[in-house]
């Protein structure tokens, strides 16, 4: 086959080339390192030119050394701990930690960097605790039931896995065994404070379970346990809150509500389902874009929910129109106010100041113990490569997803950062009632609930 | 005397800025009120009048054209409310009757708010340097005073194109070291600013990008590029950083006469976010924007909507015929939001806006 042989030869010299380039990319950043990889790369390309020249085989052998080559600098970065992998999370790195050369300011400091999908996996963690850790980094499992829910899901696989060493019991090993599973999570992404609470009761009832009972049915009750948390505190508490603000919406009226919230949007389409006239105004924004996902929700019913579409810097222009305005909540803290989505705030600000009711959507199991002041002091920053549509801008070609944003964010302005917080903070003063499980309360009532439900531990 | 063979050839410069001010090929205040100013310098160059009055209506016919072309560029109107204010004085002056004093005083002040008297045009005419209504030489009045009258006109183009520099000059009075300054979109206006002052002060700037026009981001790099620490964020997450912010700066689209102003949308957003934590906000804007309007009843600022795809883009194909997308322009910010005004003639709180413009513009031009 004399034909597909050069062919073959050229992809692997240009799949080579564009290993090399990539190499010497990192090389202008992190020079020792890249020198390294550098020469790990001439190795690497040195074995495979071997080869290559050598034999005329099938391209399918010929491929295989190229396809090595090609992850020899991911894995050469990969090798030290503080290198994130891709390449976003290079910008991300070059943008944040080189504070003592750029002006930057420290007081974003603790903010810390978004967490790269492959993070280092320490210790025995659960394949299941894997897989999840890689769901939460990348944002294919967002929002604060959601990832509740996965999270104990996960559990119980981990629990049903679980074998308690001789000379020990389940009740006292299976929280050490459980703990580095539990960190694993929180450095794929900081824990949200449902799983916060719904990891306490966890440990709860595990030191709690009976040591005389086999292990077997032990882990069964367990994860009955956990089954019945995620009914009792997520899935019928929804519904009861759907029950609640559902009455709240009448025929005719505006709902106003701010990016997606699974609660709010599944008591808009209960609304609907009652054959409620109502047409919904959805309030977007960077760096998430979740509204979006909530609009084809609610148009994709029959007869789809009118609805309105804006970004938030049109919010001014629509408030005026709006009859209630629904919103979600990531966490609610002690002293009423709100942990949400970013610009919640905003759009609860100017609900309040137009006097337009803001109801609150939120399970009891958000609740935290804790006071939040403002939305600076604990935050989350968003992937960058989220906004890979930087690309757009700094660079007029979108060829390369990633590349370009590098070029035009790291290397040519070492003075501009790039910031993606993902939640703030509302003042209780801006929210009208609050829509629990137990019924309509003011935020500033949120610390009397746990008492309420008769729990001393939420 | 605006005969028909002039206004023709007056029509033909005229009409091109209508039509580019329609297709909003010329966007942005400065811009358009520069080529306006242009376009006015032609027209009372060619004009052919024997009295101030034909003058005035020739210049008026004009501005009304180019202000009903695009009424939401209201530097246009603004520039030959301007040019008519000069013009005036400028005759006043020729007249050697004692037009408004540059001094200021109440007495002063109360007499300006009063139309102004109609006794001038009889006086004038006893007066030997300038005839008004010559039958024997009716070009006689243009020739005397159009010199003085481009003078005027030069004036006022001067003060265009030194803008920036005058509303920049006291930068480093509002920006200090280490502040945290929060802005958005893009400001020509803010972009001179911030920069003058990084040249005495190491400080920071937030700036939120803007959607869905994203000026913010050309903000960012064009400031960052100047050497000063730059963030950018997201609109949704200005209440979240306001709590750090020192100084809010906006630019302006066109100050109001209660003190308000219409700007970018998000300015108001980020006021009112200000307003919550008692941050300062600051506008630093060119007089050109000062505008003899009022807005109190509108429900979107200024009425001006943008293109909807950059909201929702063709790419949701499936959602694009169901959902209704809004994208206004510009933000209607109420005066008790902003702390003051810089421009290239000082600062001023919003309350004494009126009063600059009693200065600026003469009253009978608040209509064209």
């Amino acid at each position: 086959m004399p034909v597909p042989e050069p062919e073959s030869a050229s992809a692997e010299s240009q799949s080579l080339t564009k290993a090399q380039k990539k190499a010497e990319g990192r090389a202008r950043q992190e020079q020792q390192r890249a020198a390294k990889a550098a020469q790990k790369q001439q190795q690497q390309s040195g074995q495979n030119a071997g080869p290559s020249s050598n034999k005329s085989k099938g391209s399918t052998v010929q491929k295989k050394p190229a396809l090595e080559s090609n992850k020899i600098p991911s894995a050469a970065a990969s090798s030290s701990k503080d290198a994130p992998t891709t390449r976003e999370g290079a910008v991300g790195a070059d943008g944040l930690s080189d504070g003592p050369k750029s002006r930057g300011l420290r007081i974003f400091s603790h903010f810390g960097l978004p967490k790269t999908p492959g993070h280092q996996i320490k210790g025995d963690i659960h394949p299941a605790i894997v897989k999840l850790g890689l769901q939460f980094s990348e944002f294919k499992i967002c929002g604060a039931n959601a990832r509740c829910i996965a999270t104990l899901t996960a559990f119980k696989t981990v629990i049903q896995d679980y074998v308690t060493p001789p000379h020990n019991t389940l009740s006292r090993h299976l929280m050490t065994h459980l703990s580095p599973q539990i960190t694993h999570l929180v450095t794929a992404r900081p824990m949200s404070v449902t799983m916060g609470n719904a990891i306490r009761q966890l440990k709860l009832e595990i030191s709690g379970s009976d040591i005389d009972l086999p292990e077997q049915d032990a882990k069964d009750a367990l994860c009955q346990e956990i089954d019945n948390y995620i009914r009792d505190r997520i899935i019928i508490a929804d519904e009861v809150i759907e029950d609640l603000a559902v009455k709240k919406i009448k025929d005719g009226d505006v709902v106003l509500t701010y990016a997606r919230s699974s609660l709010v949007e599944k008591i808009l389409l209960r609304a609907h389902s009652l054959n409620k006239r109502f047409s919904v105004m959805v309030i977007d924004s960077r760096p998430l874009l979740e509204g979006k996902t909530l609009l084809h929700s609610l148009t994709s019913v029959i007869p789809p929910i009118p609805c309105t579409y804006a970004l938030l810097p049109a919010l001014p222009s629509l408030i005026t129109d709006a009859d209630i305005v629904l919103l979600g909540a990531h966490s609610l803290h002690a002293n009423g106010s709100v942990y949400s989505r970013a610009g919640t705030a905003m759009v609860a600000m100017l609900a309040k100041e137009h006097s337009v009711p803001v109801m609150l959507c939120c399970e009891t199991y958000k609740f935290s113990e804790t006071v939040m002041l403002d939305g600076f002091g604990k935050n989350e920053l968003g992937l960058l490569s989220i906004n890979y549509f930087f690309a757009l801008l700094f660079a007029d070609a979108v060829c390369n997803q990633t590349a370009p944003m590098k070029f035009s964010l790291g290397a040519s302005n070492s003075n501009l950062e790039v910031l993606n917080p993902l939640y703030d903070s509302t003042p209780a003063s801006c929210i009208t009632a609050v829509v629990t499980e137990v019924g309509l309360i003011p935020p500033t009532s949120i610390s009397s609930i746990p008492l309420a439900l008769g729990r001393t531990t939420l | 005397m605006a005969s028909d063979p002039q206004s023709a050839a007056n029509q033909r410069i005229v009409e091109d800025l209508v039509s580019r001010l329609r297709r909003r090929q010329l966007v942005g205040s400065r811009a358009t009120a520069l080529e306006t100013l242009l376009v006015l310098r032609q027209v009372v160059s060619k004009a052919r009048f024997s009295n101030i009055d034909q003058l005035v209506n020739i210049i008026r016919s004009v501005g009304r054209r180019l202000v009903d072309a695009q009424p939401k560029e209201h530097s246009v109107g603004n520039t030959v409310r301007k040019v008519l204010h000069h013009i005036r004085e400028e005759y006043h002056t020729a007249n050697e009757q004692p037009a408004v004093e540059s001094s200021f005083s109440i007495a002063k002040f109360v007499l300006q708010g009063q139309p102004r008297k109609q006794a001038t045009i009889p006086s004038s005419e006893t007066r030997v340097p300038l005839k008004e209504n010559d039958p024997d030489d009716p070009d006689s009045f243009a020739r005397v005073l159009k010199p003085v009258l481009m003078e005027a006109i030069q004036d006022v183009f001067d003060e265009l194109e030194t803008v920036y520099d005058n509303i920049s000059k006291n930068a480093k009075d509002h920006i200090h070291s280490d502040e945290i300054i929060l802005t958005l979109g893009m400001s020509k206006t803010v972009d001179f600013f911030l920069k003058a002052a990084a040249h005495y002060r190491n400080y920071t700037v937030i700036v939120a990008e803007t959607a869905p026009f994203y000026g913010g981001r050309e903000m960012a790099k064009s400031l960052s590029s100047a050497g000063i620490s730059t963030f950018l964020v997201p609109d949704s997450s200005i209440y979240a950083l306001m709590s750090r912010v020192n100084k809010v700066i906006l630019g302006a689209h066109a100050i109001l006469a209660n003190g308000g102003m219409f700007a970018t949308s998000g300015s108001l957003l980020a006021a009112t976010a200000a307003r919550s934590y008692s941050t300062p906000v600051v506008v630093c804007a060119g007089q050109f924007k000062l505008t003899p309007l009022w807005n109190l009843y509108h429900e979107y600022g200024a009425l001006d909507f943008g293109d909807p795809s950059a909201v929702l883009g063709f790419d949701e194909g499936d959602l694009v015929d169901k959902v209704d997308v809004v994208n206004p322009y510009y933000d209607y910010v109420r005066p008790e939001l902003l702390d003051v005004f810089i421009t290239n003639y000082g600062d001023h709180p919003p309350s004494s806006i009126y009063r600059l413009l009693k200065e600026t513009y003469d009253d009978e031009d608040n209509e064209l």
